[in-house]
């Protein structure tokens, strides 16, 4: 990604909070027609039959097929249900063959069947999945929407599993996916705006948002940066996220990902917005804060008490893996003061073999571990356990055998690895181990004062991002005492009854009676 | 382009330019022990005791000593004969020998405060003759002597057999005008290390010495003392039903539970202080037959062992007025009762060996055990 | 009316935000070792002084919100050029702005040298600057709400600090308060100037005045903020006058630290060390707001873009440090600097609102 790119994205989002409606929504259309130098659809059939050839490069599965003298059928075989064609749309065809084609129109058993005089949507409808019915002398075509789309069944979400709900997860299939979150929501309020994204791979994009809840302003935002795009092709969610976050060079991810529709809908109904992507089983929730990542799902299906503790046990892991160890290479590089009489013996005889310094050593422990649990990710299922057992057990013995590594260290090293697993958000968890290198090597040389400086970094990086305009560090600042309930620790339903002030919800109360109002209380 | 150059380099010359010296903990020799001793040049040697790690012997404690005038240049002295540098990071005790004492220990403790490195809380203790002596004996069943006599410390602290003698809390007394400070004495009794009683300081000369028994009362009248066993004997003629030989004194070892102490100014002339101590208590061992329901005989009893701990701790009182330390704090008492006493530690070393303390204790038996 | 300031709304701080940027303005370096400069003035009642110095702030800042709602969104450099004139008012004003530059330049130097005494003797004094300089860049390029947001967190993070006081409560000697009220009133007074350097940080509020959303409610934050800046100092000067006895405590640079010296945890000893490092957290908001004022005060006299600014303020910071080495230096300069601090913050704000109440009533 060049210079330029970002400085683009960065002037792009001043921009967006004076941007207005009807500007934005005009670019949305412009997508689709283009007023200016519109190709029409012509009226004489072998004049059709070549320019479609010819806008359409013509492939090798471009199916052409003359019903009748007037009526030609145009599809991509494999992308259109045969099945459908032959049954419902054939004999419509053959039946009426003088009917006109806004006529037929009525007359196909079809869910969706279109008009249109534009050539290039014509033919990005046929590269969609749509049959091209055209008669001769008409200026128009038909456009019957009989798209099938192989996609895997649904599954368990692999990567954000959890013990208690729902077990399904997102597929590649957006229309699934969509009809997932409306089985979750059956509401008119729940809206649908699809975009189209990607000048060559045409990917449809939605946003999804309760109409009465959602903030329009927010909405509008994310619909401005999502057009705004000029990118060739997105394939998948995480991407998108990724150029629509309100700062990308920081490691942060500041949009959820997520393969969970509950917790997309616990999104949604929180008045966040969510993106879905075609094609991607990720979906996008916006705007996140940072604490909401080490926010379960399960949470809420949890009592409170418990809910809380976990919630505590997670974000001090956080703390924990990314302190832990290079708490302990400045101890021992440089404050062997601070070291209890009864640890410094253990410690010491540990460290009596081991040729490198404490930076050293920490960060080739930490190295293994990290290829261990890359290896493991792009191994298959089977495969990548046994490299866990040979990395953990062998590895781990044969360094502190062979006199490499304290065995204090593996201790310390293991631990925080674990603890970093334990975040919801697998970018986020990613994130958490990463940054430790940097605080490692910073501990090696400057010790205390050098972690310090690491930690100050982190978080006034942290204060200065936001997320689609919103802090980034809510609800701890700017302060939403009321919000803290439901933050690092969960209280109970009737106090934790208001959306978080960060989505800029319409309505801020999530059930209208409620037994205590939290704002008095 | 240049901006981020700069940062690149601004920040490689971060980190070239600005390592700070590291003290890796296996390139280190940490002395977790020193002992001061004055020889007959009156110069001071300085003993310490090295835990340092090797990967032969995994970690090795070895204990080396060294002649200069003062205590720092003594372990520049000893750094010569190892070979790992020296931190005293880690020390935890510091031992002064008997002459040293005698002749004064002001400098070594305000060296030890200076010194950032040094914790506020490593121990001070006396031994009986030299130091050096003591911990270059080759003990036996002892590996490493510095842990042994910080332990062996520690534990008698916590016990609140003697009293806590934190570098802190002996420069508090040091500092202060109207309370000398004490520290444990330890000496070697064959092949063990044991504490054996106490030092009395006058400022910061060794004055005088008191028997590990007496602490407690030194406990007590300093108003640290907060539950522990002590041993006292009563006279044996108290017991009525008594068939033994009644004239004998009986020990009666006791367990006090809760106790609280007021020291009150009641004339400020002569000075004249009041000293009302409450106890509660169990009685642990006591070898005599008695009646324990009989609120007669308890009564009997408690007034016993009052008034021989009045006489005690009257003893222990004369013996450091006629030494002129005072330990327990009178002059503090005195200082923070009369307004603008201007109070030194001459002027009130003047008043304290005349001072006049009345001792009222009161000692209640709420338990006796499980079995008659 | 030319000296209003306009702010966006985005800028805008909540009243009760205050609360934090007066308290962690006031904390900082001073806490380290402010218990010995006022036992040599009030013994064992510089608790009176911390109690006196603490009170008349309040008074002091009541004097400065009244006026402040004089002028309805002025700051303090507003405010002088319209009591004063431009030429006068810009006179004042650039003693303003090298008085935060100064304050900025001690606290720097200040924790630089407890770094190097406590913890690295070796470590140069420009890589610290160096590295505290980028940090308070960093934040300043953030805004004021990147700043508040520092303070925030410094002071949420760092509360607890107070707590670890506890263990030296266990050393503590009451009795080392008798007599109370034994010095003389004079002594106590002269205690509570020697605070100077400790508590000031408030006079922020005439900076940030206008950045304020909500400026009605302005008032109970930061009384709050005072008070528990000075509750946090009188806990901080009673368990020192108890835990250190007289002569010790007058001995004792860094009381606080010393303090700290006696805790001990399981897995955790010494830990002034961890402390001192940790206090970087507790100095940065005190770096920013400061440099913050003192831009603040310059783009009202010249047009400086704020990342020129900070560059070149750092730079000449940065090089500022190398003259300073010695304790004696440093010293010289906190004591200087608490001279002027004190009545740039104590007496200035009277005559300010003096001159201010007159000037009304004659143009009215």
């Amino acid at each position: 990604m060049s210079n330029k790119f970002f400085k683009n994205m960065f002037k792009k989002k001043e921009s967006k909070q004076q941007a207005q409606s009807d500007s934005s929504s005009l670019k949305n259309k412009s997508i689709n027609n283009h007023s200016h130098d519109k190709k029409l659809i012509s009226p004489d059939k072998a004049k059709f039959i070549s320019l479609i050839e010819k806008e359409s490069n013509n492939p090798s599965d471009l199916k052409t097929k003359f019903i009748t003298e007037d009526y030609t059928l145009f599809y991509i075989e494999n992308l259109v249900d045969s099945r459908v064609l032959n049954k419902h749309i054939l004999p419509v065809v053959l039946k009426n063959p003088n009917s006109s084609p806004s006529e037929l129109k009525f007359q196909l058993q079809i869910p969706e069947a279109n008009m249109t005089e534009n050539l290039e949507l014509a033919i990005l409808e046929l590269f969609s999945g749509a049959a091209l019915i055209h008669k001769n002398g008409y200026p128009t075509v038909l456009l019957a929407k009989i798209n099938t789309r192989e996609s895997r069944s649904l599954s368990a979400p692999e990567n954000e599993s959890q013990v208690i709900g729902s077990q399904v997860g997102f597929n590649e299939s957006l229309s699934t996916n969509e009809s997932l979150v409306r089985r979750y929501i059956r509401t008119p309020d729940l809206y649908i705006k699809k975009l189209t994204v990607g000048k060559i791979s045409n990917t449809t994009v939605s946003i999804l948002y309760l109409k009465s809840i959602a903030s329009e302003e927010m909405v509008q935002t994310l619909q401005q940066r999502i057009t705004d795009l000029k990118i060739d092709a997105l394939l998948d969610s995480s991407f998108l996220a990724e150029m629509i976050d309100d700062n990308s060079l920081s490691p942060f991810p500041q949009m959820l990902l997520t393969e969970r529709p509950d917790r997309f809908c616990d999104g949604l109904l929180n008045g966040k917005l969510g993106i879905l992507v075609d094609g991607s089983s990720m979906a996008v929730i916006c705007p996140h804060s940072f604490i909401e990542f080490f926010q379960s799902r399960e949470d809420q299906n949890l009592r409170w008490p418990i809910a809380s503790f976990l919630r505590l046990l997670r974000f001090s892991a956080v703390f924990l893996s990314i302190f832990l160890t290079p708490l302990y290479v400045a101890a021992l590089t440089f404050h062997y003061e601070v070291i209890p009489q009864s640890l410094l013996v253990p410690l010491s005889e540990s460290r009596a073999l081991v040729p490198f310094p404490p930076i050293i050593e920490a960060l080739l422990l930490e190295l293994i571990i990290e290829l261990l649990r890359e290896a493991g990710a792009r191994l298959p299922t089977k495969v990548g356990q046994t490299i866990g057992i040979v990395g953990g057990i062998v590895i781990g013995t044969a360094a502190v055998q062979a006199g490499i590594t304290s065995n204090i260290l593996i201790i310390i090293v293991a631990l925080s690895a674990l603890a970093s697993f334990t975040t919801p958000s697998y970018m986020m968890g990613n994130v958490i181990r990463a940054i430790r290198f940097p605080i490692i090597i910073l501990a090696g040389f400057w010790g205390f004062y050098g972690i310090m400086l690491g930690f100050c970094f982190l978080l006034i990086h942290l204060i200065k991002q936001s997320s689609l305009g919103t802090p980034y560090t809510a609800p701890f600042y700017p302060p939403r005492w009321v919000d803290w309930r439901d933050s690092i620790i969960r209280l109970p339903l009737p106090l934790t009854n208001l959306r978080p002030t960060s989505s800029r919800a319409k309505k801020r109360k999530k059930y209208e009676e409620e037994p205590i109002d939290p704002e008095k209380s | 382009m240049i901006k981020k150059l700069g940062l690149v380099i601004l920040s490689l010359t971060l980190l070239i330019g600005g390592c700070a010296e590291q003290k890796l903990l296996e390139k280190i020799g940490l002395i977790t022990l020193a002992g001061y001793d004055l020889n007959e040049d009156g110069k001071v040697v300085t003993t310490a005791v090295i835990r340092q790690v090797d990967p032969e012997f995994q970690s090795m404690v070895t204990t080396s000593s060294a002649v200069n005038d003062s205590s720092l240049g003594a372990l520049t002295e000893i750094n010569r004969k190892t070979t790992k540098k020296l931190m005293q990071g880690q020390m935890r005790i510091t031992l002064f020998g008997e002459t040293l004492a005698t002749e004064g220990i002001g400098s070594f403790l305000n060296t030890l405060s200076k010194n950032s490195s040094t914790s506020s809380g490593i121990l001070l203790a006396m031994t009986a003759g030299n130091a050096k002596e003591l911990l270059e004996y080759p003990y036996k069943n002892i590996n490493d002597v510095g842990q042994e006599i910080y332990k062996l410390i520690e534990q008698n602290v916590d016990a609140e057999l003697v009293t806590s003698s934190t570098l802190h809390e002996v420069s508090q007394d040091y500092y202060s005008v109207g309370r000398d400070m004490i520290i444990p004495i330890i000496e070697r009794k064959e092949e063990v290390i044991e504490v054996t009683g106490v030092a009395l300081f006058n400022k910061d000369k060794l004055v005088g010495q008191l028997p590990a028994k007496d602490s407690f009362y030194l406990l007590l009248i300093r108003g640290k003392f907060k539950s522990g066993k002590f041993e006292t004997t009563i006279p044996g003629d108290i017991f009525s039903s008594n068939q033994s030989d009644s004239s004998e004194p009986v020990p009666v070892v006791l367990d006090t539970i809760s106790s609280t102490k007021k020291l009150k100014l009641t004339d400020k002339n002569v000075p004249e202080f009041e000293l009302q101590i409450n106890l509660n208590g169990r009685i642990l061992e006591l070898d005599a037959e008695m009646d324990f329901d009989n609120p007669v005989e308890i009564e009997k009893l408690e007034k016993a062992i009052n008034q021989s701990l009045t006489e005690e701790l009257k003893s222990i009182l004369d013996y450091c007025q006629e030494i002129n330390s005072d330990v327990f704090g009178l002059g503090k008492q005195y200082r923070s009762q009369v307004r603008n006493s201007k109070l030194t530690h001459e002027s009130w070393h003047a008043k304290y060996p005349t001072a006049k303390v009345n001792i009222k204790i009161n000692f209640k038996i709420l338990r006796s055990g499980v079995f008659e | 009316m030319k000296n209003v300031i306009h702010v966006k709304p985005q800028q805008m701080i909540n009243a009760f935000l205050v609360f934090f940027v007066v308290h962690t303005t006031q904390i900082g370096v001073g806490i380290h070792g402010f218990q010995r400069i006022i036992y040599q003035e009030s013994k064992q009642d510089a608790w009176f002084s911390v109690l006196v110095i603490g009170i008349v702030s309040h008074v002091i800042v009541i004097v400065m919100i009244k006026t402040l709602e004089m002028y309805d969104s002025h700051d303090l450099y507003g405010i002088n050029r319209e009591v004063f004139g431009t030429w006068i008012g810009n006179f004042i004003n650039v003693i303003y702005f090298f008085y935060c530059s100064v304050a900025f330049f001690s606290v720097l130097i200040n924790y630089i040298e407890v770094i190097q005494t406590w913890i690295f003797p070796l470590l140069s004094t420009w890589f610290i600057s160096a590295t505290l300089l980028l940090l308070v860049i960093y934040t300043f390029l953030g805004g004021l709400r990147v700043i508040v947001g520092v303070s925030f967190f410094s002071f949420m993070l760092a509360f607890w600090l107070i707590f670890v006081l506890v263990f030296p409560l266990q050393y503590s000697d009451p009795q080392s308060l008798f007599p109370i009220l034994e010095s003389k009133f004079i002594d106590i007074l002269k205690g509570a100037k020697a605070m100077t350097f400790t508590i000031i940080g408030f006079e922020i509020l005439y900076i940030i005045f206008p950045f304020v959303k909500d400026k009605k409610n302005i008032r109970k934050p930061v009384h709050y903020g005072l008070l528990v800046t000075t509750l946090m100092y009188l806990a901080v000067i009673l368990v020192s006058l108890t835990y250190f006895s007289g002569e010790q405590l007058s001995k004792t640079i860094w009381a606080t630290l010393s303090l700290f010296s006696i805790v001990q945890f399981p897995f955790l000893e010494r830990f002034e060390f961890l402390a001192v490092c940790f206090w970087m957290l507790i100095i940065l908001p005190n770096l920013c707001l400061y440099v913050w004022a003192a831009h603040r005060g310059l783009t009202g006299m010249i047009n400086i873009s704020a990342k020129k600014f900070i560059w070149l303020f750092s730079c000449i910071v940065l090089l500022l440090t190398f003259f300073i080495k010695s304790r004696i230096q440093i010293n010289s300069i906190n004591n200087i600097f608490g001279q002027v601090a004190f009545y740039i913050v104590f007496i200035y704000p009277l005559f300010l609102y003096v001159l201010a109440l007159v000037k009304k009533k004659l143009t009215s």
